[in-house]
């Protein structure tokens, strides 16, 4: 549908008032608010996803599309839930103890929201008894760490540790990211996946949920 | 004085390649501190800078810890400290911006670098340190970039935004960020050491190479211009990430040393470099120095200066070193420069 492919353009472009503009005309033309979800929103953020890795976008652009993705999923919301539209699953995001980078836990949070998931973000410099805590209160399906420190990835494997130390290991996936981690590290600290950027993050998130698209 | 530092500085060969190690909350570690207290006090600091010559025997010395934070915590950014016992790098998150829901930049105070925040401590570290090495060693007052300082004030993300959507608050509020600089650095020139600019925010990773020489290239030129009338010859300017798509409105800065970070392109550096006849400092890698033996740092640090081409200009540096990085692996990357200048001597 023209206007869908207009809508995920609109918002590859940032141009929020033309999102949000063509979501409501969208809507009020009883276009259904999961497609509008799927096929304009999500579309639009795996192309600015995709051009953020090839370095055709950068940092300013991909916070206006962003901006303009929320001032849209603001307007969709209660319609989904109305429909009875399940989210793909809540992700609860933090950068860990002593760190306060969060530019690039940010990045992914965003792809992540675009890509139809629901994010709670705890912010930077979080303790592992603090994650401990959120996990009990929202019930995440994933836990997303970031570090940007080689001194505060070893932040990760106390927070992994405390995760399982109260028992909760099983109810959720731990996902971790960030400059100077990678695979190995994730291996060897027992996290259940490593992403090395944003687009990725949303691949492995999926992938850990068991879905396909 | 005309230090190997400053050999390299103006392209003149000096008897073997500098060595910049980035230390600042490492610093710390050297006198069984944390970042917390020794940027806090101008003893500990002063004490932390002797070891730090002492132990490592780095070509310059810089004057800072929390190298973002002092002048947006002197305009009145929140800076979160840390406890007794926790070595973690004091910082400014989101929360610490003082322009939040505000665009107003008149809003804002210059500071007085003999009373507000910590600057009065880290001049008083300089003067210090002047009295007891100057003559033996550069040392440089490290100051924010126009860009970050704006970054910190506004807090990142919105400044990103603005970029984009009101270019005209982002000059006007570069532009205060240039005058506190001056300020600042002014103190340090004054205390009798020079000065070495930090501006990461700006790094081409996160804004665009365009925006830079648009936005943030013309008050950056004029804070070296300023630094050079003051009396200041050589200005470091430290832009991290991958900065090669930056070079040219980074020489353009007028900075006679820049940093060719681990992701940028040492040739591209070399090349444009020593037509300009300026000094750049290729980092190592930080994360090397806690995962590698001396061995293999060691390799690496001989794999980068034979790239160097014997460029008189050529540094060689670290990205900055987290707290508690072993001596014996930053010795590896001395021992490499040791060795690679005197092989032709040896092969005479
Ligand atoms: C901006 C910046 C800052 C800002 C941070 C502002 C903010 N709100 O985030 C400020 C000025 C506060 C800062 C402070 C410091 N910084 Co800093 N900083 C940077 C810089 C320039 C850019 C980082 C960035 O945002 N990159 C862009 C984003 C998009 O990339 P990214 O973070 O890597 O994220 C991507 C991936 O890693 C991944 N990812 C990230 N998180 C996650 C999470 C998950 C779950 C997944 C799957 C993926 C994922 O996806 C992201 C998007 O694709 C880097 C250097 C550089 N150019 O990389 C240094 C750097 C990270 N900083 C460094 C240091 C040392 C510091 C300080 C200690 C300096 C000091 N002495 O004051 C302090 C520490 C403060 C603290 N307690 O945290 C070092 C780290 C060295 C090391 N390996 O330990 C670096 C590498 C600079 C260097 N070359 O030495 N810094």
């Amino acid at each position: 549908m023209k206007e869908l492919q207009d809508l995920a353009l609109y918002l590859e472009q940032g141009q929020a008032q033309k999102v949000i503009a063509l979501t409501e005309q969208l809507l009020a033309a009883s276009i259904s608010p999961q497609r509008i979800l799927n096929d304009g929103l999500i579309a639009g953020m795996a192309a600015v996803g995709e051009k953020m890795r090839n370095g055709d976008m950068y940092l300013p652009e991909v916070l206006q599309s962003a901006g303009a993705m929320q001032a849209s999923l603001k307007i969709l919301k209660p319609h989904l839930a109305r429909e009875g539209a399940q989210s793909r699953g809540r992700v609860l995001m933090g950068t860990v103890k002593g760190d306060m980078h969060d530019i690039g836990k940010n990045l992914v949070g965003i792809m992540l929201q675009g890509a139809g998931f629901e994010i709670v973000d705890l912010g930077v410099n979080i303790p592992p008894e603090k994650f401990v805590e959120a996990i009990k209160t929202h019930q995440p399906s994933i836990v997303a760490l970031s570090a940007m420190l080689t001194t505060t990835m070893l932040n990760m494997k106390s927070t992994i540790d405390s995760v399982r130390l109260a028992g909760l290991s099983s109810y959720v996936k731990i996902i971790i990211g960030g400059a100077p981690v990678n695979q190995g590290y994730a291996d060897q600290i027992g996290a259940d996946g490593y992403a090395r950027d944003a687009v990725l993050a949303v691949d492995k998130v999926k992938q850990l949920l068991g879905i396909s698209a | 004085m005309n230090t190997r530092y400053e050999q390299a500085l103006n392209c003149q060969q000096p008897d073997r390649v500098p060595f910049l190690p980035a230390i600042y909350e490492h610093k710390a570690w050297f006198v069984g501190k944390t970042p917390s207290d020794v940027c806090r006090d101008p003893k500990l600091l002063t004490a932390a800078l002797l070891a730090e010559y002492e132990r490592v025997k780095p070509d310059a010395l810089t004057i800072g810890v929390d190298i973002y934070n002092v002048e947006a915590e002197a305009v009145g950014c929140k800076v979160t400290y840390y406890d007794e016992g926790n070595n973690s790098v004091p910082s400014i998150g989101h929360e610490g911006a003082i322009l939040q829901g505000s665009d107003d930049v008149t809003s804002l105070r210059l500071p007085d670098p003999r009373m507000d925040g910590r600057m009065p401590l880290f001049i008083e570290a300089a003067k210090a340190m002047v009295k007891i090495l100057g003559k033996e060693i550069p040392l440089r007052g490290a100051v924010s970039g126009p860009f970050s300082l704006a970054a910190h004030l506004a807090g990142p993300q919105k400044l990103f935004l603005l970029t984009m959507m009101q270019p005209g608050i982002v000059k006007e509020l570069l532009g205060f960020a240039a005058e506190v600089i001056k300020l600042y650095g002014n103190a340090f020139i004054e205390a009798g050491c020079g000065v070495v600019m930090f501006d990461s925010f700006a790094s081409s990773d996160l804004l665009p190479p365009e925006m830079y020489r648009e936005l943030v290239l013309p008050p950056t030129r004029g804070i070296v211009d300023h630094f050079h009338q003051k009396g200041a010859r050589n200005i470091p300017l430290i832009i991290g990430g991958n900065t090669t798509s930056l070079l040219e409105a980074y020489l353009g800065t007028g900075a006679n040393n820049i940093l060719c970070d681990v992701k940028a392109d040492p040739q591209e550096f070399l090349k444009r470099c020593s037509a300009m006849k300026k000094a750049f400092r290729r980092n190592l890698d930080s994360a090397l120095f806690l995962e590698s033996s001396p061995a293999d740092i060691k390799n690496r640090a001989m794999r980068s200066l034979e790239e160097s081409n014997s460029y008189p200009g050529y540094i060689l540096g670290t990205g900055v070193l987290a707290y508690g990085t072993p001596l014996t692996h930053i010795a590896a990357v001395r021992e490499a420069i040791d060795e690679y200048e005197r092989a032709p001597a040896a092969g005479q």
